[in-house]
């Protein structure tokens, strides 16, 4: 009972930090962020722009100018995240200042465009913020689904208790198939050989390990065994057998818990590189505008 | 010989633990059975690996009894022979066997060097659930992309732009520069597309006029003096101060052709001038150019001045004096003829009889109708100048003589030879002879009777060419067929007839600032804009006024009139003689009316 109270507790406690960002002073960013989609949007209706909407109206420069001081503001929360403070200031208000006023950048970006797209640096540098905004929706839906899921997979273990776990079973398993034969001690030794951090980005992030030696060890035991008679007394497989049954289940929970890890980290690998390049190629398309004036 | 096995186990903490244990036998076996005296408990290593005897000399042999090999000093090998006293390193699975020989025998040092199972060995737990080495660093791919994107993006470009600086014309080679393009251009600038140094030519300098002069300096007829045209925009009020300030700190001075002819605007036809870019200006123009002669503008439908035709000061001449007088003000022009409409469109009447009488012969209706005088110009836009012979002579009869079924007409427009030619018949031909003279047959009784018959003929005789004289001041004068559709100068002097016809001209175009089609208007009957039965005197201009108009026309925001009308429809920025670029356009397109829905710009 103790431990559940704990766990709930700590689970709503989780929730309550994830959320937070989200739901961040009653919602102050999401109010202030919409606020602006609906002054650009109504205003880009109701401003009579000729010939036709276009980045270099006076409106366009407008949107323009607005969009890129955001943009480079955005960026900055990769340096502020590195110092923890709270306040109103906060990281927290700054995250959520952070999230929605970049939602509002997909209205300010494209009103700016005018619809006027086509093969050029200025329609890259939309697609390359689009790519950063899409990016970050992800990564907002990740970091607001996976906690859950990943409290719930580890089970109050840590990582560092993951790693005793395995560590453990693959003592007892070496221990327990000293007494077998080369063959079927050649299969326990590829699964204790086998590196259960190992099979690259794909494995890791879709959490599927074709050639998991584990379960092959296992079913190469079974597939033998299958027909042999039940030995009576202390038949040294059993024992590897369950222990490799227990191996796997440990390894499906670290995998489990790498894909749910390796989710929260993705995006940022595709968000920040990308806002890089966007700021790369804003500055070719504010530079080139001008350049060809 | 003795074989001494030591085994060397390392406790958590680091420290080891040797126990030795020696065998007084010739041959020992390894392997991970416990029945080995040298016991490795690896699975690596078969339960029965291997065998170690020794030899005669001191050597000793170790051999693979599994199949399964071992490594010597590193090397691979299935049996071996060693000098113990030389010493050695076997390799089994996760172990490795020191051999040595002291006095009491070969010693053989057991130690395990791999680890049990991979999750055993050393790792950081901060990084190994992280993506870290997964993925490319997010850093590294971070400056990759700053770096291709400023590389592509602006490098290239303006390396492009400089090596091709100068040159009149560009290759037709990829430039990178063409990157920077923010849509296709006009189709009438389609040719440029891959020339960007064509408009552009300096960095940071906006595209000038004179670039655009290089090839348009024939039709970009200048629309005002530029500093009226500037004085007549005004300031940028409100909003639109950005967008002034953003081109006065990059070096962009208003005015310029592409303010209005934007490009890169997507492929197609370069869209009509915007009528607010009209509007900008005329609208309340009075206030900032404040001795314009023009009323403001703003849109047909709203704001919008009534027309003012160049009307006729005094005909004749090359280019006759004309004034411009708003219709409002109900202005007639004396354009030296006299021609009243009504008579002739009446339905009865003489006219009237008269085109039935002659129907067949020219087609006339039931009576004349305006086509029976006047006839389209080729392109439909406007009328023929009335001419006499063609539109006036099948009624108004110029004939004097019939000679041998021809007729002989006066010379139209040529007084001299009209006079001339009356002369001649007069001179030519006698009076009518009197059938009295010269014979019996009603004769009056007397010889007096005879003589004066013939008398009087002898006089008229002599008095015949004198007639003409009579004749000619009756052509010119009231009755006469000149006088009846001309203005005629009197002689120069009393008892001469050099009758003169005073000057004609024929407006073909009141309207020199704004197009009017006729054809564009073929579904209207005449009469819907000209008010011609009705007018009595030639002097009445028939000119529909601005409320005519806008029975169909409405501005271009009126959506729900017949025809919304933008200022292009009828004005040019740069006009000409010809069609506004808009009507032109339509007409490319075979769109020869102006369809309901009129492009708004």
């Amino acid at each position: 009972m103790a431990s559940n109270a704990i766990s709930a507790r700590s689970t709503r406690k989780k929730v309550t930090m994830h959320d937070g960002f989200l739901k961040h002073a009653g919602y102050r960013w999401l109010k202030i962020s919409s606020l602006i989609m609906l002054i650009c949007i109504v205003s880009y209706l109701f401003v009579d722009v000729s010939p036709r909407h276009n980045g270099g109206s006076w409106y366009g420069y407008t949107l323009g100018t607005i969009g890129a001081l955001l943009i480079l503001w955005l960026t900055m929360l990769g340096v502020r995240k590195r110092a923890m403070t709270s306040g109103s200031w906060s990281l927290k208000a700054w995250t959520s200042a952070h999230i929605y006023l970049g939602l509002s950048l997909i209205v300010i970006g494209t009103l700016h465009t005018g619809f006027q797209l086509g093969w050029n640096i200025h329609t890259a540098a939309y697609i390359f913020m689009m790519i950063v905004i899409i990016s970050g929706i992800c990564g907002i839906y990740f970091y607001a689904t996976i906690p859950k899921a990943m409290s719930d997979n580890r089970d109050e273990m840590t990582e560092s208790q993951m790693l005793e776990n395995l560590r453990s079973l693959d003592r007892q398993l070496h221990e327990s198939a000293q007494p077998l034969s080369a063959e079927h001690a050649n299969l326990v030794l590829q699964s204790l050989e086998q590196d259960p951090f190992g099979g690259g980005f794909l494995r890791r992030i879709s959490g599927k390990y074709p050639d998991c030696a584990t379960r092959e060890a296992q079913a190469d035991l079974r597939r033998e065994r299958a027909y042999q008679p039940k030995m009576g007394g202390d038949d040294p497989l059993d024992k590897v057998d369950a222990l490799l049954q227990k191996k796997e289940a440990t390894l499906a929970r670290v995998r489990r818990h790498l894909r749910l890890k390796a989710l929260l980290q993705v995006w940022l690998f595709i968000h920040v590189p990308m806002t890089f390049a966007l700021i790369a190629s804003l500055s070719a398309h504010i530079i080139s505008v001008f350049f060809y004036w | 010989m003795t074989f001494i096995v030591r085994q060397i186990a390392v406790t958590s903490d680091g420290r080891e633990i040797i126990r030795s244990n020696p065998f007084d036998v010739d041959q020992i076996g390894i392997g991970r059975s416990a029945a080995n005296a040298i016991h490795l408990a690896d699975l690596a290593v078969s339960p029965d690996h291997a065998v170690i005897r020794n030899r005669d000399d001191g050597h000793i042999v170790v051999e693979s009894t599994s199949g399964q090999g071992f490594t010597l000093d590193g090397r691979q090998s299935q049996s071996v022979t060693i000098d113990p006293a030389e010493g050695a390193e076997l390799g089994f699975g996760g172990h490795i066997i020191t051999v040595s020989a002291d006095d009491e025998g070969t010693i053989f040092t057991v130690k395990r060097i791999d680890a049990v199972s991979d999750s055993a060995e050393t790792r950081s737990e901060a990084t190994v659930y992280t993506l870290k080495g997964l993925l490319p660093s997010k850093r590294v791919s971070a400056w990759s992309f700053v770096i291709i994107a400023l590389a592509a993006f602006l490098v290239w470009p303006i390396y492009t732009w400089a090596t091709w600086q100068g040159i009149e014309e560009r290759s037709d080679a990829f430039h990178a520069d063409t990157l920077w393009s923010s849509g296709d251009l006009s189709s009438a600038h389609h040719s440029l597309e891959n020339d960007c140094q064509a408009c552009h030519v300096d960095a940071f300098v906006t595209v000038k006029d004179s670039t655009c002069l290089t090839c348009h300096e024939d039709d970009a007829h200048d629309h005002a003096k530029p500093n009226r045209l500037l004085t007549a925009r005004g300031e940028p009020e409100g909003l639109e101060q950005i967008g002034a300030a953003f081109a006065s700190a990059f070096n962009k001075p208003p005015g310029r052709c592409v303010e209005c002819h934007t490009e890169h605007e997507g492929e197609g036809v370069m869209q009509p001038t915007a009528q607010q870019f009209c509007a900008d200006c005329h609208d309340g123009m009075d206030g900032r150019l404040t001795d314009t002669k023009l009323e403001n503008a703003s849109d047909f439908g709203i704001t919008h001045p009534q027309f003012r035709p160049a009307v006729l000061v005094q005909p004749g001449g090359k280019n006759p004096q004309r004034e411009r007088i708003s219709l409002d003000d109900n202005p007639t022009e004396y354009n030296g003829l006299k021609f009243p409409h009504d008579v002739h469109l009446s339905k009865t009447g003489g006219v009237a009889q008269m085109g039935r009488r002659l129907s067949a012969k020219y087609d006339f209706g039931p009576s004349l109708v305006c086509k029976d005088c006047h006839t389209p110009d080729p392109n439909g836009v406007r009328f023929e100048p009335v001419d006499m012979k063609e539109d006036c002579s099948m009624c108004h009869s110029l004939a004097f003589e019939e000679i041998g079924g021809t007729i002989r007409t006066l010379r139209h427009g040529e007084p001299s030879q009209v006079r001339a030619d009356l002369r001649a018949f007069y001179r030519s031909t006698g009076p009518n002879r009197p059938i009295n003279l010269g014979g019996i047959e009603r004769r009056r009784p007397g010889a007096d009777n005879e003589t004066r018959v013939a008398s009087d003929y002898a006089r008229a005789v002599r008095f015949r060419p004198s007639r003409a004289n009579l004749a000619i001041s009756e052509v010119f004068s009231r009755g006469g067929a000149c006088y009846d559709c001309h203005g005629i100068t009197p002689p120069t002097a009393p008892g001469r007839v050099d009758y003169g016809i005073k000057p004609v001209t024929q407006t073909d175009r009141y309207m020199h600032k704004g197009w009017f089609s006729h054809e564009a208007h073929n579904d209207e009957d005449c009469s819907s804009c000209h008010n011609a039965p009705a007018s009595k005197m030639a002097t009445d201009l028939l000119l529909p006024g601005i409320k005519t108009c806008r029975e169909c026309h409405g501005g271009e925001f009126q959506t729900a009139s017949d025809v919304p009308s933008t200022c292009a429809m009828c004005h040019d920025y740069h006009p000409d003689d010809g069609a506004p670029w808009l009507i032109k356009e339509q007409q490319k397109d075979k769109q020869k009316l102006p369809d309901k829905k009129i492009v708004s710009r």
